[in-house]
């Protein structure tokens, strides 16, 4: 189904379950409910976690439906919500972690280039459909390693699709330090793909 | 003009496409004159995808039908 018909049936889902029909409301459920858990899971790392926010969320959409206006997709409020609820549980975490470190972006020369080369252009495997499958245990390792901040901004944006002021409004931070903050973790993670397509030819 | 730092500093603003025509000229100048900078962007800019499909996570079936059971408990006894 593409983009456009499945909001399409979530807008005719939504008026029906908005009139009290429940079943209507679990249609939206099952349609949405993998991309809600994938976020908790990626955000808080925890099965247990994200499967009750999954709950929360829905429950809190069940709870707001009459609010809720047909201007935006059901999926990007739900996932606003699920967002909310996964961050809540993060800053109680959060408490007791030590300070937050900068992450490094590449090295430059004195004169500002490049001091280390891409070796090889791996952008077109992106777009095939089967992920290597050590790649993608790389890219999970490396995105665990990235600063809270730095991952939070990541998963929500680049993986999850929010918007720069959807994330803002969630997180309470500007813009602006959303966006620097997701460029160093996109650095970071680019260089941890780079490293990986690289393990042979580098330094062994 | 811009050096390879200029330029990879400017990456995000310069794929969301929202910064002034005049940086991104000196962006694309520089791009136009130095192949490790295109690699370099072309990886970064596949990255997003390529993390998308390592990150994917599908909800477990006890999980969904756990899911489901407490949301028919909770709509039940609000109505
Ligand atoms: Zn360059």
């Amino acid at each position: 189904m593409s983009d456009e018909a499945a909001r399409e049936e979530d807008r005719q889902l939504l008026e029906r379950a908005q009139d009290g029909d429940v079943s209507a409301f679990e249609a939206l459920v099952d349609a949405h409910r993998d991309k809600v858990y994938g976020l908790a899971l990626r955000m808080t790392r925890s099965e247990a976690d994200a499967a009750e926010i999954t709950q929360d969320t829905f429950l809190s959409a069940y709870q707001h439906l009459k609010d809720f206006r047909g201007d935006a997709a059901f999926g990007s409020w739900v996932h606003r919500i699920a967002a909310n609820h996964a961050l809540m549980r993060l800053r109680h975490r959060r408490v007791a972690q030590a300070a937050e470190q900068e992450l490094q972006g590449p090295e430059f020369t004195e004169r500002g280039s490049l001091a280390e080369y891409p070796i090889s252009d791996w952008s077109r495997d992106a777009e095939e459909k089967a992920l290597d499958a050590e790649l993608g245990t790389a890219i999970q390792q490396a995105t665990d390693q990235l600063p809270q901040g730095y991952r939070e901004v990541f998963l929500l944006k680049d993986v999850d699709g929010l918007s720069y002021e959807q994330i803002a409004e969630t997180t309470g931070d500007s813009i602006p330090a959303i966006k620097s903050r997701l460029h160093r973790a996109r650095l970071a993670l680019r260089e941890a793909i780079d490293d990986f397509y690289n393990r042979d030819s580098r330094g062994a | 003009m811009y050096n390879c730092k200029d330029s990879i500093n400017l990456l995000l603003e310069f794929l969301d496409g929202e910064m002034s025509a005049e940086e991104a000229q000196h962006v694309k100048e520089h791009l136009r004159g130095c192949s490790p900078c295109l690699d370099f962007l072309r990886t970064y800019r596949a990255t997003p995808g390529l993390c998308k499909k390592a990150l994917a996570a599908k909800m477990p079936k006890e999980v969904s039908e756990k899911l489901t059971e407490y949301l028919r408990s909770k709509i039940k006894s609000a109505s």
